[in-house]
């Protein structure tokens, strides 16, 4: 792999890492960041879909995270995984998000907690009770505990590095996911109307 | 080993990054205690469950917007003595949406003048007559599909953005505006020009001979930026024909190690 061939000499085989690519932007380049953007635009869309089930305000916050990435690009000290930051930016955008939202929507508690879905295609999701099912439950658990499954079952985040975004030892996260799992099980078999499996 | 700390190796235990000691105590303790075993089987069960809910891609226009602003703040970061040629290509492109360049300007009055002049017409002659109506409409979207065909063939870039934006405008664009997008797809000198018509022609995906033509296209690109763009698009599409052209693609000793990461999800995404 790592064998040398005179076309690539410049910068090896190896595609660069996100945290190179980020010292890169932090340093000037930075249209490198289309780069950052590319790989990982995808997978903050899914992941504020999953917490806010609204299609446009997601595009809304992958935009607004890559803002703010440029924003504070100076501050990036590279100590952890790239992704590790950009979730914290990720998480952060969301919470203005829902401070915004709340502020537009003076109602009870209730509507502020959940915000009236967008429906999603017919093809891809309700069609799919399953998956519907799944995503109402979702829906019903608190926003920390859904924002920490989200971040645990899709992001491809260690939990070491959960408990550094949430700024919390690597054993609390570990009770949470359970309590989260837990609730969000008997969540499922309620909604499914109380059968087993 | 008790419950509650056997309980706090679920999670790792789940996704299967777990040392094989642990993993070893956490079987030892659920084969003899019904509670967590039980424990367990649900939370796997609602573990797998959460892998239903499937991925989706982001719209085309997320991509824009990011590429704008990417623009934006390198003009603002060069100064504004300095402004990327792309910066300015990019705004050109902006500004002839909102219809603040003067020649669009003036050259959209002239088409609402003879549209209004039609209309009139129309009013005049016995009004009512929709097939009048419907070969006026004909004859604007002529229209619109000649000026887009002269615009990308001019020498500035932004030109035959104008040229790109004018032909989405077209509701079924004839054969003569489609290769007139496709040679731009493919030959056209700026990347960002070639872009914008991977957009264009994604919204004619549907016309007969598109497809292929993007798929032929994966072959004539240079850039990382309109090859990863041209590659999201036939895997969103599903175009099977593509794994070919894509197979070819990463034999490329020169291709961009991130667009050939790209390509081969690809192909795994095509089968």
């Amino acid at each position: 792999m790592n064998g040398g061939n005179p076309e690539q000499e410049k910068t090896g085989r190896m595609p660069p890492t996100d945290n190179e690519l980020m010292e890169q932007v932090r340093d000037g380049k930075v249209e490198k960041l289309a780069v950052l953007f590319e790989r990982h635009q995808a997978m903050l869309y899914n992941f504020f879909l999953r917490l806010t089930g609204n299609r446009a305000a997601s595009e809304d916050l992958v935009q607004e995270v890559f803002i703010r990435i440029l924003k504070y690009r100076a501050g990036y000290l590279g100590e952890s995984r790239f992704v590790v930051w950009m979730f914290q930016i990720a998480r952060n955008a969301h919470v203005d998000f829902l401070r915004r939202r709340k502020a537009e929507v003076p109602l009870d508690d209730h509507a502020a907690e959940a915000p009236s879905r967008e429906p999603l295609p017919e093809d891809r999701f309700e069609a799919d009770q399953e998956a519907a099912l799944v995503r109402r439950a979702l829906d019903r658990l608190p926003e920390k505990k859904r924002e920490l499954l989200v971040l645990f079952r899709f992001q491809n985040l260690k939990l070491r590095e959960i408990a550094e975004l949430l700024g919390c030892q690597v054993g609390t996260v570990k009770v949470q996911v359970h309590r989260a799992l837990k609730d969000l099980s008997r969540i499922y078999f309620e909604l499914q109307g109380g059968k087993a499996t | 080993m008790n419950c509650d700390k056997i309980q706090e190796r679920f999670a790792d235990y789940l996704t299967g990054d777990i040392d094989e000691q642990s993993r070893r105590e956490v079987q030892d303790h659920i084969a003899a205690c019904a509670s967590c075993r039980a424990e367990i089987e649900d939370l796997t069960a609602v573990w797998a469950k959460l892998g239903v809910l499937p991925e989706e891609q982001p719209s085309g226009e997320l991509r824009h917007r990011f590429y704008a602003m990417l623009e934006d703040y390198k003009g603002q970061v060069e100064g504004a003595g300095t402004v990327s040629r792309r910066a300015r290509v990019l705004s050109n492109w902006r500004e002839w949406f909102t219809f603040r360049r003067p020649s669009f300007a003036a050259s959209f009055s002239a088409f609402l003048l003879m549209l209004g002049l039609g209309t009139g017409w129309l009013v005049s002659g016995g009004g009512g007559n929709s097939a009048r109506l419907s070969s006026l409409q004909r004859e604007a979207q002529d229209m619109r599909q000649t000026a887009a065909q002269s615009l990308l063939t001019q020498p500035s870039a932004s030109d035959r953005l104008q040229g790109i934006s004018y032909s989405t405008a077209v509701r079924s664009p004839n054969t003569k505006t489609l290769a007139a997008l496709v040679s731009t797809l493919n030959s056209d000198p700026s990347p960002n020009v070639r872009l914008a018509a991977v957009e264009a022609l994604y919204l004619f995906r549907n016309q007969p001979g598109v497809k292929e033509s993007l798929v032929e296209s994966l072959a004539a690109q240079s850039s990382p930026l309109v090859q990863v763009a041209l590659i999201d698009l036939l895997v969103e599409i599903r175009e099977q024909r593509a794994s070919e052209a894509l197979k070819t693609l990463i034999k490329n000793e020169k291709l961009d190690p991130d667009v050939k990461k790209l390509a081969e999800q690809g192909i795994k995404q095509l089968i």
